[in-house]
């Protein structure tokens, strides 16, 4: 438990004397060293800015990029925009969700995926888009993304 | 290379070191000192190359589309060629589409584009600009600007349909500079306006130009930009900001994206001079997290700018200071709105308050500031360059400039696209976006986001700009242009932008956080299947009917922010054009679109005019079960031979397999597989043994609507008769559709199959003359009569002379062969029509004795015909002519005979109510050609004999009411074309079998209701994997194509055209199968 706050204390440095502004970026700095925002960390953040934790944790669970627990080693992203629900996103998120057995929100109990929906990752023009850690996938078919996920699965399993 | 940043918290490892000659340049406000520094500038634009130069488009799109493949594709062929060129890494031109996009500029040539690189394609892409041969098929076009010299023969970019109606200001540079140089902006002419700007002109003065330019607000609401920096400016505080909103939170939009990661510095150009104009020290860019591509260029444009002295304390020696602070946004879409989105910059909550104060006056830290959207910033430059005059030349009367709209969903050529304001929709979707994919028809185009509308096909033409969007429903938002075509069902649509505004509520003001809930919960209750009636379901549905429009109203009014207030657009707008679209999901329960999943099941099943399961016996071929295939083809169909063949097969039209940019699944012709493979006999309906007192009904035709409902009427234990005029059983399927397409050995045993022993086959006998309706009912004591007597007579020309001998209906000609061997066509035979009657006769008339040629005559073009493509092409190949855009006008007869056909050409103009372009003759291009028959397939319609005591419509089709097909008459039932009109072969039949249902309550003197009942797939097949084919990777495998018969065989010959395919490509197709199904059945153990 002490790691963690440990772990944080480089990025609080970086911001001495700072206000309430710097809080939003300082949480995704955390999530983003750390990826996620652990119980621990919205303390000590609070501590640092001088914030009540439920002040803390009231900002980041409004906002939709925070997670609460570690995502898997592969994160998927599912684009749920407008051009990709047109071209089909929903049944390919129903094949996702199946194939991993997790919801949207949710890590695998083996901790190598984690599935996440998001409204628009703006390359519309590919749609229906996935995204994996990072990568874009375009034009995607229920077919391809099994075929994604097995290949990623089969990863994981080597290592 | 480029690649996503991993973190956006790291260092920036750029350099930033100023070059000196630019610096010097940049000092003097862009004004070069000699012909050495302007040839060093033009190598900077790249204006003359002294090596190759490739230039590979990085944006986000680009990377998904494979962009960085490419690049070590093209790095490993440069290298193992040996060749010295210099890569450049460009942002995104807008053609998403045909990404990745790759350029190259040989040196003294201009530059060329390529679309769709891929790594198998880019070494013979490149040895062909190397060897001089520029390959076409990737080829864009030419960059027309610079001094170098052009390819000869080679189109030019901006001639390109996608470019060619844009007028790109703000997207100038995308896709063609390098974001990652501040050189190659300012050498071409960037950062020049801003220079000028704080040096010569007042603060007033530019928030005049920008007023008087008629720029206003590209990111929502459209608000003067330069009436809102004059409220900031005219405030007195010790600190004012400025905020640019890069929160692209609207899905569908991606043109603030594509220009921060095409052209940053484009971006903080503007930023800088609207932050002179307001009297701001600080500058905010509150941009998504998830665009972490655009964020790191951001990062970097502006550590470059500072470097440069264009950002700082005392900037070129003006006195004035400006600091840049990029803010993430943590993925709220309400923080698009401008008080939620200043509360997420002071690290609270993205709740919006009330207004006024308006920012401009209490804004971010409660000091006055403006927020402006990306690209309202971006045309900031553009406006300082033009001047006010000359921005606002282009636009219409209210709305000025430029608008950049993000093209996307159904439509092929999806991107970026920028073109005046008063362009039309028309222009944007089908000349730039070349429309929907083929084979799909246009209904409608979201604009504006979840905020915005939708705009139907009629309102296409409207010169686009902020109040013509208003006052169709929708609003301009962002830009963002999404094509739905007829497989978009505008329920669930609506229901789609719900769901997302309902998550996306910040909860703060109860209409919106409660009222989007309570209309989501209605859109819900429509567009899922009946459950227990007596829970609160009933009740929730009738609230749908009665309070939606009403719910929309009140959250309108009452909402505190632009998110509530603009949160039942997309309902409003879809009930206020597609309102019959909710009413069949209220009061049929059906989505015509084949969207809503929990109404739809299997979209082939449930757009199947029988049901027939298609995705479960595509499932049994797969796994080689023919003979269980055949059983649940022929459980719905009774005719699964004939429409294995002649079906127009709407099940292929809307397999989603088809929807993601695929190929619909070859359900008929997997269907001819198993029916040429399985005998008729593996399947025997269950006939119940009529006894001596069991109803007699009566049915008058033997076509496929007639015998469908005595298979089943005789199958439910009446005792029936069939009536037929002529000496075969069929009806269309044996006198007007030819041998070559349905063998009649083939349908004689598939007739023989489904009359039972209750059913008796009377040939010979005519309505009319040997019999009446009233002998049926009142002498011979049928207690009912199904009518079904088709559309045989064909419609005349309407021309003088149009009884000439060698002038034929088709129907006639058709009849005379199929029924009694007659060859009646002679020498040059001409067609008028365009339907599938027109092109049975031609090829009828290509096999006859004594045919010197077959031309068919259409007064639209090829693409508006109602035959199957499929025919249309098998006519072509068998050398059959196709003149489109004629009409005929009048009749030659010599001597009694037809001598000739005189026509006049179309050309196609305005849509019509069905949606297409109607044909207007040309004035003066009238024209005679030599017929010596002329064959007249314009259309049919029912004979009308001893149908006189029914009612009948003006097109002379019997009344009937669609849900129960009774006529005017009790006891006498119709059904198929004779109340339709023509149609096709399994429409017939669902009438038949539906019809029969209606008879048989009839007769044993039950209601005559159907209640709307949703068919879900029910039954488990296991799929089947089979080995090896995983490791296919990515391939798409092909649809199958179906053999036919060798062209040089036809002539002369009416053996089956169409050939069977074989097992194995059966399974391999059969193997393609989306299996919709599964998402609804699961394994019993």
């Amino acid at each position: 438990m002490t790691t963690v706050t440990q772990d944080i204390q480089p990025i609080l440095k970086k911001y001495q004397n700072a206000r309430r502004d710097s809080l939003i970026t300082i949480l995704q700095e955390v999530q983003d060293a750390q990826g996620y925002v652990s119980k621990e960390s919205v303390i000590a953040i609070g501590q640092h800015l001088r914030l009540p934790a439920s002040k803390v944790f009231g900002v980041a669970t409004f906002y939709n990029q925070f997670r609460f627990h570690p995502a898997g080693r592969f994160h998927v992203q599912v684009c749920r925009g407008t051009a990709c629900h047109v071209k089909g996103s929903l049944s390919l998120l129903d094949t996702v969700k199946n194939e991993l057995k997790i919801l949207p929100g949710q890590t695998s109990r083996d901790q190598v995926f984690s599935l996440e929906v998001v409204a628009c990752l703006g390359a519309c023009g590919l749609s229906p888009v996935m995204c994996v850690n990072g990568e874009f996938f375009a034009r995607m078919t229920p077919t391809r993304a099994r075929k994604l996920l097995d290949g990623c699965r089969k990863e994981a399993v080597q290592s | 290379m480029t690649t996503m940043p991993k973190s956006l918290f790291a260092a920036l490892e750029v350099s930033t070191t100023p070059d000196p000659a630019v610096l010097e340049y940049l000092k003097a406000g862009g004004v070069a000192k000699d012909a050495g520094q302007e040839a060093y500038l033009a190598r900077l634009r790249r204006d003359v190359v002294s090596k190759p130069v490739i230039y590979l488009g990085t944006g986000t799109c680009g990377m998904g589309a494979g962009a960085a493949k490419v690049g070590n594709a093209l790095r490993q062929y440069l290298e193992a060629n040996h060749k010295d060129v210099e890569i450049v890494e460009v942002g995104c031109i807008g053609m998403c589409a045909f990404e990745p996009m790759l350029d190259v500029q040989m040196p003294g040539k201009r530059r060329l584009s390529f679309m769709q690189v891929s790594p198998d394609n880019v070494a013979a892409i490149l040895d062909g600009v190397f060897a001089g041969k520029i390959p076409t098929p990737n080829l864009v076009g030419q960059f027309r600007a610079g001094p170098a010299e052009a390819w000869a023969d080679l189109p030019y970019l901006d001639e390109h349909p996608f470019f060619k109606p844009q007028l790109r200001w703000v997207l100038e540079f995308s896709g063609i500079i390098d974001p990652g140089s501040i050189e190659e902006y300012i050498a071409r002419g960037g950062y020049k306006s801003f220079l000028e700007t704080i040096r010569s002109k007042t603060r007033e003065a530019v928030c005049d130009t920008v007023e008087k330019s008629g720029l206003r607000g590209r990111g929502g609401g459209g608000f003067p930009a330069g009436r809102k920096w004059k409220m900031a400016l005219s405030q007195s505080s010790d600190q004012k900001y400025l905020i640019c909103n890069a929160d692209e939170g609207d899905p569908g939009a991606f043109m603030d994206r594509a220009l921060i990661e095409s052209d940053p510095h484009k971006l903080l150009e503007g930023m800088m001079i609207a932050a002179y104009a307001i009297g701001a020290k600080d500058a905010y860019v509150y941009i998504r997290a998830e665009y972490p591509l655009a964020v790191q260029r951001l990062r970097e444009a502006i550590a470059r700018a500072t470097a440069y002295g264009l950002i700082g304390d005392h900037i070129m020696g003006s006195g004035f200071n400006l600091q840049f602070h990029i803010k993430m946004g943590a993925g709220a879409f309400v923080c698009g709105e401008e008080t939620a989105l200043m509360h997420s910059i002071e690290g609270r909550r993205g709740m919006p308050r009330p207004r006024p104060p308006y920012p401009a006056q209490s804004g971010l830290f409660a000091k006055p500031t403006v927020i402006n959207n990306v690209e309202t910033l971006a045309n900031v430059p553009v406006v300082m360059r033009k001047g006010a005059e000359g921005y606002a030349a282009v636009g219409t009367a209210t709305s000025k400039g430029t608008k950049i709209f993000a093209l996307s969903g159904k439509v092929q050529r999806a991107g970026l696209v920028e073109v005046a304001m008063g362009t039309s929709l028309r222009t944007v979707i089908f000349d730039v976006g070349s429309g929907p994919p083929a084979g799909k028809k246009f209904k409608a185009v979201q604009i504006g986001g979840p905020s915005g509308g939708c705009i139907p096909p009629q309102l296409l033409d409207t010169p686009i700009d902020y109040e013509t969007l208003k006052s169709a429903g929708a609003i301009m938002g962002s830009g963002g242009l999404v094509v739905l075509d007829e497989t978009t069902c505008m329920v669930d649509f609506a229901k789609f932008f719900m769901e997302f505004i309902q998550s996306e509520s910040c909860g703060k003001c109860i209409p919106c956080r409660e009222g989007t809930r309570r209309m989501l919960e209605i859109l819900d209750a429509i567009t899922r299947p009946r459950r227990k009636e007596e829970n609160i379901d009933a009740l929730v549905r009738f609230q749908g009917i009665m309070r939606l429009a009403e719910l929309a109203e009140t959250i309108k009014i009452t909402s505190l922010c632009g998110l509530g207030q603009t949160a039942p657009n997309p309902v409003l707008s879809t009930l206020r054009w597609f309102r019959d679209e909710y009413e069949a999901h209220v009061f049929e329960r059906s989505c015509p679109a084949g969207a809503c999943k929990d109404l739809v099941g299997a979209p082939c099943q449930n757009t199947c005019p029988v049901g027939t399961e298609a995705w479960r016996y595509v499932a049994h071929i797969a796994r080689g079960e023919y003979a269980e295939a055949y059983r649940v083809i022929r459980s719905a169909n009774p005719f699964p031979s004939a429409c294995a063949r002649v079906c127009d097969h709407p099940c292929e039209l809307m397999c989603r397999a088809g929807a993601t940019g695929g190929e619909p699944i070859a359900v008929r012709t997997l269907k001819r597989f198993v029916v040429d493979r399985v005998a008729p006999d593996t399947y025997k309906e269950p006939v119940k043994p009529a006894g001596a007192n069991a109803p007699k009904i009566a049915v008058i035709g033997a076509g496929p609507s007639g015998l469908t409902a005595a298979h089943y009427l005789g199958a439910m234990g009446n005792r029936v008769t069939v009536f037929e005029r002529e000496s075969k059983p069929g009806g269309m399927l044996v006198s007007a559709i030819p041998e070559y397409r349905l063998p009649r050995e083939t349908l004689r045993k598939e007739i023989d199959s489904l009359l039972n022993v209750n059913v008796e086959l009377k040939l010979n006998q005519t309505l009319g003359k040997d019999f009446t309706i009233d002998s049926l009912m009142d002498k011979d004591g049928y207690k009912a009569v199904y009518v079904a007597t088709g559309a045989h007579q064909s419609k005349r020309l309407g021309l003088s002379g149009d009884d000439a001998v060698g002038v034929l209906p088709s129907i006639k000609f058709l009849k005379a062969y199929n029924l009694e061997g007659k060859h009646l066509a002679k020498g040059r035979v001409g067609i008028i029509g365009g339907g599938n009657s027109a092109i049975d006769a031609a090829r009828v008339a290509f096999r006859q004795k004594g045919v010197t040629g077959v031309t068919v005559f259409y007064r639209r073009t090829r693409t508006e015909m109602p035959a199957y493509a499929e025919e249309i092409e098998a006519a072509l190949a068998e050398g059959i002519v196709l003149k489109p855009l004629v009409a005929p006008i009048g009749v030659v007869v010599k001597d009694g005979k037809l001598g000739g056909v005189k026509f006049i050409n179309n050309e196609l103009g305005p849509l019509d109510d069905s949606g297409r372009q109607q044909p207007v003759p040309i004035p003066g291009s009238e024209h005679v050609v030599d017929l010596d028959t002329l064959i007249v397939a314009i259309s049919e319609q029912p004979e009308g004999v001893g149908l006189k005591d029914l009612k009948t419509t003006r097109w002379g089709t019997v009344t009937v009411n669609p849900e129960s097909f009774t006529t005017s008459r009790p006891g006498v039932f119709a059904g198929g074309d004779v109340t339709s009109g023509p149609s096709t072969v399994i429409k017939a039949i669902a009438a038949g079998k539906s019809a029969a249902v209606m008879l048989q309550n009839f007769v044993s003197g039950k209601l005559l209701k159907q209640l709307p009942k949703v068919k879900l797939p029910s039954f488990y097949v296991e799929p089947v994997q089979v080995a090896g084919e995983e490791e296919e990777g990515d391939v798409m495998v092909a649809r199958v194509k179906q053999p036919h018969l060798p062209v040089e065989k036809r002539r002369g010959s009416f053996a089956e055209v169409e050939l069977c395919i074989s097992e194995e490509a059966a399974q391999c197709e059969a193997r393609r199968c989306l299996r919709c199904d599964l998402d609804f059945t699961r394994p019993l153990h």
